[in-house]
């Protein structure tokens, strides 16, 4: 309980900080208007030349385009720049204040930074989706939604986790800041459906670069194409993922050492 | 004799947003800007001839670093007149760009990763410079400023003094004419601030360049101005000789008299500045100097006795109070 | 000239040493470059798949060979100046910049130039292998070839120059603001990134040609597919030639308000 009352405290400061930059605001709304705009302007040249994209209808893919846009949305607000102030925290030793506090590091580490507006774009993703289903006619039903939410959270706990094991590498090799940038790039082809790629790729976006589960899998939930078995593999990838992860920390921690001046 | 240095009625103001703390401030300033506009130099005037090496004296904010910034072209003037070597430094012609050089003390223009011999090589293509020219005025001060073993050692190796010493190095191998130096010394350790120092007088003395110098540092402007400018809110406060700020703001001597016990009470003598158990410090007129410390002797049980002239930093600090009355 | 030579040498230099020691942030730079083509031509494959074998005019080979060949001519022609603008402005280390006799865009062309040199060596492998993944095909020849040198070094200068004057806003806000945004996106669609232009409904091919931005990658694209005759050939040069002059111009005046602009600021 007491770590939901100190993320209230962390967004609250993600609030005040980002309020201090008013142009942000309105920069992050028109960002996020623009990424969807480039969705759907893409998905409306595909299937101009083509009625179904790899078994996907148009609106279906529009949901897809709605997860992508949350998933990012959640990515960036709260994953993207905890991690990137933690690796920053190692490189130049401030990580000691963190370390030092009566409280589970990981957990600090992990909320270090809130980007509240990047929230918008979980809002607007949100809306897509519902738009999306609205025009597939499709009633959200108690067992599809409870898919969407567990995928929904297994995907994020599975991008955490990767991002996670990555900003750790920063314990042993200090100049890693870009490596996240990584994630940046290939997240792009979450876009469309993982299905759809070539094998070989499939395999990247599943097991190197989790796109597929933080995308593709959600939205297979919530149009009705999940799998038990994927639905399963998903949970089970989640949480070994965050016990890995953990682990992984931990030993990170251990070889921490402030740098020295 | 041309000035090197004109400045009439300079004046800069800028607009810097203004808001308070809170959540609801914050959201309010979503909709609605406020602004503040800082009047950073008020109508300054002055002149440096071509040679002198002139000290701006002031405090932080005080606008140094902006006229600093005018006069080297970075900055633009709201109003008010600037000619270095009879050129409009904001129009960044070349041919001025290559006589001056500014050396900031918390900016770089040393590439990081690389050897430093490197970075002036750099230097030397950008400003055109001959081969055998440049290698003349390299070692020269590699000989004057002791480079000779971080030549090859990539800058981020350099502890603060070196890079410091490089920087400098840097900033005068195409033998401008005039020096702007801001901060020169800021941060370094005493040692290096004395090397540093004795270089820049040095180089004034080889080459009749002028050097403007900022520094809150007394020492830095004692031991290399002859003339001060003291800035303060923007305003000139003095332009003249040291000497003549000593003179004109603090016609006084401090003496120091250490006792033999501690309860004497010495105001019959001179304004007590301090008192550090058996240690008072008087503060007399210079007319009553002599008067005062025959008095003592005489009739107070001195152990020891110091005659010593006003720090400059008090006088510096009269300075600005007075003008804060 | 000679000068402006020997600058240049001697910055390249500089910048390839300087490059050379980050060299996994280069590779990992190019990862977002590589994926983005790759990501497309799956999708444009898939369509022509099911449309029974090709799609516009475009079979997969067309396809496979127009994103390989825009791959490669996106890594020689893309830059990323704006961010570095954006941080020089915040960190104040423009100043130093604009104290030295050399306008700042030599030293942004040669790290921009000595970062393709150093990162070809793994694009071009990457090229390959996606041909061999993909098996493009290519209408090559020689006269063609030969105009594709003027066509991608004017594509670069056009890029180059719209791109730096679009950095150029860092003085005026400080952030990669709305109008970075808004070319990057209308970079997306109308030069051809998204999809070959041809594809695309015609006022958006319309859009394209009057705009700078077909010159800057689908044409020079085209080109190395052999997709264009002689006539197109000679009539893009003369456009992009065109383009790259009002550039310019608008370059010197956009440098000129950003200096008066910075300079009332300053850092």
């Amino acid at each position: 309980m007491n770590y939901l009352r100190l993320f209230w405290v962390f967004v609250r400061l993600g609030v005040l900080n980002e309020l201090a930059y008013r142009a942000n605001f309105y920069i992050q709304c028109l960002q996020s208007l623009m990424s969807l705009g480039i969705g759907l302007a893409g998905i409306a040249v595909v299937f101009a030349h083509t009625p179904a994209l790899g078994g996907w209808q148009p609106a279906e893919l529009v949901a897809l385009l709605g997860v992508y846009q949350l998933m990012g949305g959640l990515i960036g607000a709260l994953i993207q720049p905890s991690m990137e102030r933690f690796m920053e925290d190692v490189r130049r030793g401030t990580l000691d204040f963190t370390l030092t506090k009566p409280a589970d590091a990981q957990v600090l580490v992990s909320m270090g930074e809130v980007r509240v507006w990047k929230l918008v774009d979980v809002g607007l993703g949100l809306t897509v989706l519902a738009a999306a289903l609205l025009q597939l006619g499709m009633a959200l039903g108690a067992s599809q939604a409870l898919g969407f939410g567990l995928t929904l959270l297994a995907g994020a706990a599975i991008v955490y986790s990767f991002w996670l094991i990555l900003a750790t590498l920063s314990f042993w090799f200090v100049r890693v800041e870009n490596i996240l940038i990584i994630f940046q790039g290939v997240y792009e082809a979450g876009r469309w459906p993982v299905g759809m790629y070539p094998r070989w790729l499939q395999v990247g976006l599943t097991a190197l670069v989790p796109v597929a589960f933080a995308v593709t899998v959600p939205a297979e939930a919530v149009v009705g194409r999940l799998s038990r078995e994927m639905l399963g593999l998903a949970f089970g990838l989640a949480l070994g993922l965050l016990g890995g992860s953990r682990w992984f920390w931990r030993c990170g921690v251990k070889r921490y050492s402030g740098a020295s001046a | 004799m041309n000035a090197a240095v004109e400045v009439q009625q300079l004046h800069k103001t800028y607009e810097v947003p203004v808001r308070e703390g809170g959540v609801k401030a914050a959201l309010k300033s979503l909709v609605r800007r406020q602004v503040r506009t800082v009047e950073a130099v008020k109508s300054i005037d002055f002149a440096v001839a071509p040679g002198e090496v002139i000290g701006f004296l002031g405090p932080n904010g005080a606008g140094k670093t902006t006229t600093l910034k005018m006069l080297s072209g970075l900055l633009h003037p709201t109003g008010g007149q600037v000619r270095v070597l009879g050129f409009e430094p904001f129009a960044r012609q070349r041919v001025f760009l290559r006589q001056i050089t500014l050396v900031m003390g918390n900016r770089n223009q040393l590439v990081w990763d690389i050897p430093v011999v490197d970075s002036f090589e750099r230097n030397r293509a950008i400003y055109r410079l001959g081969r055998q020219e440049f290698r003349d005025t390299l070692d020269e001060l590699v000989s004057l400023l002791d480079l000779g073993e971080l030549l090859q050692k990539p800058v981020r190796n350099l502890s603060l003094g070196e890079r410091m010493k490089c920087e400098v190095a840097a900033a005068l191998l195409h033998r401008p004419g005039i020096l702007f130096l801001d901060e020169p010394t800021i941060g370094l350790d005493v040692t290096m601030q004395r090397r540093i120092r004795a270089f820049i007088a040095e180089y004034n003395r080889r080459y009749h360049a002028t050097v403007l110098l900022t520094s809150h540092y007394m020492a830095d402007v004692e031991a290399l101005c002859r003339r001060v400018v003291i800035i303060h809110h923007g305003q000139l406060l003095f332009n003249g000789e040291l000497a003549d700020l000593v003179q004109r703001f603090s016609p006084h001597k401090t003496i120091v008299v250490d006792l033999d016990r501690e309860e004497q009470d010495l105001t019959a003598y001179g304004e007590v500045v301090g008192r550090e158990g058996a240690r008072v410090t008087l503060r007399v007129p210079k007319a009553d100097t002599a008067r005062v410390t025959a008095r003592l002797l005489s009739e107070v049980p001195v152990v020891d006795l110091t005659v010593e002239d006003p720090q400059i930093e008090d006088v510096i600090e009269q300075v600005f109070s007075q003008d804060a009355a | 000239m000679k000068g402006l030579a020997d600058i240049y040498a001697t910055l390249f230099r500089t910048e390839a040493a300087v490059q050379l020691q980050y060299r996994a942030a280069l590779v990992i730079w190019l990862i977002g470059l590589v994926v983005q083509p790759v990501v497309y031509l799956v999708v444009w494959l898939t369509v022509a798949k099911a449309q029974g074998g090709q799609v516009g005019g475009f079979a997969s080979g067309d396809l496979a060979a127009y994103y390989i060949a825009l791959m490669v001519i996106n890594h020689l022609t893309f830059t990323w100046i704006m961010f570095e603008f954006e941080y020089r402005v915040r960190s104040g280390s423009f100043s130093p910049l604009l104290l030295q006799p050399l306008h700042p865009i030599h030293t942004d062309i040669t790290v921009n130039i000595a970062y393709k040199v150093l990162t070809s060596v793994i694009t071009l492998p990457a090229a390959l292998l996606l041909a061999w993944l993909f098996e493009p095909r290519f209408n090559l020849h020689p006269w063609s070839l030969a105009a594709l040198v003027p066509a991608l070094l004017l594509a670069f200068a056009l890029r180059f120059l719209v791109e730096w004057c679009l950095a150029l806003s860092a003085f005026w806000t400080t952030r990669v603001g709305a109008l970075n945004q808004f070319y990057f996106a209308a970079l997306l669609f109308l030069s051809g990134r998204m999809a070959p232009l041809e594809l695309m409904p015609g006022w958006v091919q319309t859009l394209a040609a009057l705009l700078p931005f077909r010159w800057m990658l689908a044409f020079p694209v085209e080109l190395a597919m052999g997709r264009l005759n002689p006539e197109q050939t000679a009539q893009g040069l003369a456009v992009q030639g065109l383009w790259v002059g009002a550039s310019l111009g608008l370059m010197a005046l956009v440098w000129r308000r950003g200096l008066r602009q910075y300079g009332a600021v300053g850092a």
